[in-house]
């Protein structure tokens, strides 16, 4: 049996002994949390299904073909289909318009849908002849209740519950009526579909993730003009976002802990090339060629791989367990089970962090000399240090490219690294420099300066282990708390669930009185207008011009413009002047960045819409980044508030109702502004705050390996020293150094790298957690002078305690190895 | 001892060893024959299973290890085979330590006289691994006659080096003796180098025959 005969050997070998850990931890690590990350990140794409109730969804005017569920089927694919249109329905003689979503018996295919029912709860589609109403569209129609008879065209339905939970939601958020809910079969009876209706049908795909994809590439390539699929990752703006945001908190963590995982392979083949030197000569002297003597350690290193990958991703595999035992509940034990992608990541981690980190120090074994054999201080001349830091430079850069697939993230985490090894190889010498004059002080705390001096190469190896480490670390423990509340606080507990639509000018003022009485808050009114743009500098714009699917839909329809003299709190201006309308009074308008880049706008292009057949023309003031997570009132293009004098605006605000007085008001709203329309976004929300809640539990859960990984670079840092640390404590004990004494020196000299590594990785943390902040999450955050604590006290306390250990195990051994050593 | 096997080793039995101040003894005998272990006993480096060992006056069986080092410390000098320098620091660096652990007031210049007397002036600020074998065991002997140690152990001190080589340190350890009057204990295989020693002991499976 091959396996337990390399066990075996690599148990006989220390040094192969301790690669092995190294590996397997840091692949126990990656696996463990690329288990993990890919069941959390399954479940964050149901929850983004669960938000469409479907996997895929096209929105289209037409009918979808009965092909495409042909196609679907044959793929094992679950459809459904939506058909959504505005109509009037007359209740006790008044009109009111509905939005109307026709289901059929499928629906929904992801998510939960409840409706009660004078028969209790159901979570089935309208049966034929039946409808169900939301909430809103109840208060309307001052129905007691369930049972009514609706006119809806040319048919009679009977409202048979109220809709309490909807997976999807219909339309944009700004274009709602109250809804009512029918059997797809019904619509033709209606008689109100005519081919001049403006209607949205809607094709529901689920099903298996590749298949989805599949059937995804497929409809892509017989999608008619004017036609959207929409996936999850495209889904609504603000689901997007926090799903997005959620998934690179995630992939922060398993960097750190990947990165941390390849410093401790580093230090630990360094280790392993130092023991195994004294043989090399041996084996050269023997008459073994260079490149003999590297295939024998290539072999063995290759052991290393074979059983730190094959014990790493097993022990992954069941790490995730474990963590998915205390956590699971997080996510109502419906977590997926994860796919098989991990276990080759995890070989692939194995390969090339053992590779790229071991294989340049390696190398260091061709130029053995045989006569260490004789003179066992001969050192090999080095590798090229350029050569040995590019080649683990390079992987780790494919690695975290590979491994994030996102070029900003990867390129921040590279920069990140370069900045550490720059600022410890600085500060290192820096320190070593400025200890220099002090090495010569009589007792404990000189013999520990001059340890820290008189090897600078070692002393810059341990340096970048544990400033890297604490970097890390204060990252995930802090900096994340941090980001995660500064993102959480973008939605606060009082974040607006209802937003109200449709509000005359003149009912503006009488509003705000009524909300004050009802004691209300409100995110303030904004006039919109709905307009469609017709012109861009100048030259109309033709929908078809454009190759992008998005553009083309996002200039077939119309925008809501929104004007006021002012931006939203969570808008940041990204290209362009600020937003100084009242004070210039021109014109201008402000638009979304990720729209103006789909559109080609660019600060000073020239808009022209069409709002309701007049056209409002202005440049292009700036171009903002807008936080769609938060809920406030936001617009993808913004005039200011002079431009819409003449224009037929209503306005639009959010509030925030508690669950005990929501249908009170709701009624009282609906007798007092029978023309306002409310639009509730309660279960969104929820969505979102569930999101974010999960993804900053899954981040703390994957912070664990990274704590295993910072102990090990810990461990590794100092076993690179401990031969060397043995030898010099027992010949000091021979010449009379006491236990305090040496006690003395090893604290000094673990406290002062502690101390000195836990400034410098409280510093790049800090300015770290500022670039992250600013660049990759677009919130601001503040200046943490705790890091700074934590970092140099945590820092300090850790080392004395690892130095403390290391010399109790050391300070066992008796002065009589300096006798029979060497 | 523990033998690997599970039964006990027994690497000296019956040895009966006095030194007299200012006396050179020399132990001789095969590898494995058990000097290395007597000279460490007699150190206090390590402790016997049974029996008594007197260092300077003190009973080390009494002592624990800390106590040990404190008698060491300023009044024990050592020379190895191997050399034993610590690697890090320089020829001054390894001389100077003793002499300030020992708390001496003018130890830098000390041990640069020191330096000086094995001829290394000029080799004061090099590291162990620029330095020849020969040279290297010069300044260990600087480092052992540092602060006039009562007594010197000597392991195998020509052990690593050629014959002429051997021969100058050699010299030089029996000069600097000469002159702190210091006790030697000293280790060897080599006759021809015992029979510098005022006395001579053979050590044979673990047991001291007097030779001389």
């Amino acid at each position: 049996m091959l396996l337990p005969s390399f066990v075996y050997r690599t148990w006989q070998s220390k040094a192969l002994l301790i690669l092995m850990l190294a590996l397997m931890v840091a692949v126990t690590a990656l696996t463990s949390v690329a288990f993990f990350v890919n069941r959390v990140d399954k479940a964050l794409v149901l929850q983004g299904s669960a938000l469409m109730a479907a996997d895929l969804v096209v929105q289209q005017g037409d009918a979808p073909p009965e092909a495409w569920v042909d196609h679907a089927a044959g793929m094992g694919l679950k459809t459904s289909r939506q058909l959504v249109f505005p109509s009037v329905i007359f209740h006790k003689d008044e009109p009111l318009l509905v939005q109307v979503k026709a289901v059929d018996e499928n629906y929904p295919l992801r998510g939960s849908f409840e409706v009660a029912t004078m028969q209790g709860v159901t979570e089935s589609a309208p049966p034929r002849g039946q409808a169900y109403a939301s909430p809103s569209l109840l208060n309307a129609l001052s129905a007691a209740r369930y049972d009514v008879q609706i006119p809806i065209g040319t048919q009679q339905l009977r409202i048979a519950g109220e809709v309490k939970q909807e997976p999807d939601m219909s339309g944009s958020l700004f274009q709602f009526a109250p809804q009512l809910m029918m059997n797809y079969a019904d619509v033709a009876a209606t008689g109100l579909i005519t081919p001049a209706s403006r209607v949205q049908y809607r094709f529901l795909v689920a099903g298996p993730v590749d298949a989805v994809e599949r059937m995804r590439r497929w409809l892509a390539s017989r999608l008619p003009a004017g036609a959207k699929i929409m996936g999850v990752k495209n889904a609504r703006p603000e689901m997007r976002q926090a799903l997005e945001r959620g998934r690179r908190f995630l992939e922060l963590a398993a960097l750190c802990a990947s990165l941390l995982s390849g410093i401790a392979i580093m230090l630990a083949a360094r280790q392993y090339v130092a023991q195994a030197m004294d043989g090399v000569a041996v084996m050269r002297t023997l008459g073994m060629s260079t490149s003999q003597v590297l295939n024998y350690h290539l072999a063995e290193i290759s052991r290393v791989f074979l059983l730190g990958g094959l014990f790493g991703v097993g022990a992954g595999y069941l790490g995730q367990l474990v963590l998915y035992a205390m956590v699971g509940d997080w996510f109502g034990g419906q977590l997926p089970p994860p796919g098989w992608r991990p276990v080759g990541l995890g070989f692939s981690y194995a390969f090339i962090l053992l590779g790229g980190f071991s294989l340049p120090v390696l190398l260091r074994i061709r130029n053995v000399p045989p006569l260490r054999v004789l003179r066992r201080d001969l050192e090999p001349m080095n590798v090229s240090a350029w050569l040995a830091w590019g080649v683990a430079a390079t992987v780790f850069s494919l690695l975290v490219i590979w491994q994030v697939q996102d070029w900003q993230l990867a390129t921040a985490m590279l920069l990140l690294v370069a900045a550490i090894i720059l600022v410890v190889v600085v500060s290192g010498w820096l320190l070593i420099w400025f200890l220099q004059p002090h090495r010569g002080k009589v007792g404990g705390v000189g013999i520990g300066i001059a340890a820290l001096t008189r090897n600078p190469a070692l002393t810059l190896w341990q340096l970048h282990g544990f400033t890297m480490g604490i970097t890390l670390l204060l990252l995930l423990a802090l900096v994340r708390v941090d980001l995660l509340e500064i993102w959480q606080g973008s939605l606060p507990e009082q974040a607006p669930n209802h937003f109200l639509i449709n509000i005359q000018p003149a009912d503006q003022l009488s509003l705000y009185r009524w909300f004050d009485e009802q004691g209300i808050k409100n995110s303030g009114m904004y006039a919109t207008a709905r307009g469609r743009l017709v012109q861009l500098d100048g030259k109309a714009v033709n929908p078809d011009q454009y190759t992008d699917a998005r553009a083309r839909h996002l200039l077939q329809r119309e925008f809501s413009l929104g004007f006021a003299d002012h931006l939203q709190s969570d808008n940041r201006i990204v290209a362009g002047k600020d937003w100084q309308f009242s004070a210039e009074k021109k014109a201008g308008f402000s638009v979304e960045a990720r729209l103006a880049k789909t559109l080609g706008i660019r600060p000073g292009s020239r808009l022209t819409f069409d709002v309701a057949g007049q056209l409002l023309s202005a440049s292009v003031i700036n171009l903002r980044s807008v936080a769609w997570d938060s809920f406030n009132v936001n617009f993808f293009v913004q005039g200011n508030a002079a431009m819409m004098a003449d224009l037929p605006a209503a306005y639009i605000t959010s509030i925030y109702l508690d669950d005990t007085n929501t249908s009170r008001v709701v009624r009282k709203l609906a007798q007092d502004y029978p023309s306002v329309s409310l639009l509730d976004i309660r279960s969104m929300l929820n969505r979102v705050r569930t999101i974010m809640d999960k993804g900053a539990m899954a981040v703390e859960s994957v912070f664990l390996f990274t704590l295993i990984a910072a102990v090990l670079v810990t461990l590794s840092a100092v076993q690179i020293s401990r031969e060397e640390r043995a030898a010099e404590i027992a010949i000091l004990r021979t010449l009379g150094a006491n236990r305090k004494l040496v006690a003395t020196a090893m604290l000094t000299e673990f406290g002062l790298l502690g101390l000195y590594s836990g400034f410098l990785g409280a510093t790049l943390a800090a300015a770290t957690e500022q670039l992250i902040a600013d660049r990759l999450f677009g919130l601001e955050a503040g200046l943490n002078i705790h890091l700074w604590l934590i970092g140099m006290g945590g820092g300090t306390l850790v080392l004395v305690l690892v130095g403390f250990l290391v010399m109790r195990s050391l300070l066992a051994t008796s002065p009589m190895r300096v006798l029979h050593s060497r | 001892m523990q033998a690997p096997g599970g039964s006990l080793l027994s690497i000296l039995t019956g040895v009966d060893l006095n030194v007299n101040a200012g006396e050179a003894v020399a132990l001789l005998g095969a590898s494995g024959s058990g000097k290395s272990t007597l000279l460490g006993l007699l150190a206090g480096l390590d402790e016997p299973t049974s029996g008594e060992v007197v260092l300077l006056g003190q009973q080390l069986n009494a002592l624990d290890e800390d106590a040990r080092t404190r008698l060491r410390l300023g009044k024990v000098g050592f020379v190895f085979q191997s050399f034993q320098l610590l690697p890090g620091m320089t020829a001054l660096e390894n001389v100077d330590l003793p002499l300030k652990l020992s708390g001496i007031a003018n130890h830098q210049q000390q041990a640069a006289t020191l330096l000086e007397e094995v001829g290394l002036a000029e080799r004061i600020d090099h590291l162990p691994r620029q330095l020849s074998g020969g040279e290297q065991q010069r300044v260990a002997l600087a480092r052992a006659f540092a602060g006039d140690p009562q007594i010197l152990f000597a392991d195998e001190p020509t052990g690593n080096l050629d014959p002429e080589t051997g021969q100058q340190v050699i010299d030089l350890m029996f000069s600097l003796r000469d002159r702190c009057s210091t006790t030697l204990v000293l280790v060897t295989h080599d006759g021809k180098l015992a029979e510098r020693c005022d006395c001579i002991y053979r050590l044979e499976q673990g047991r001291l025959m007097s030779a001389s």
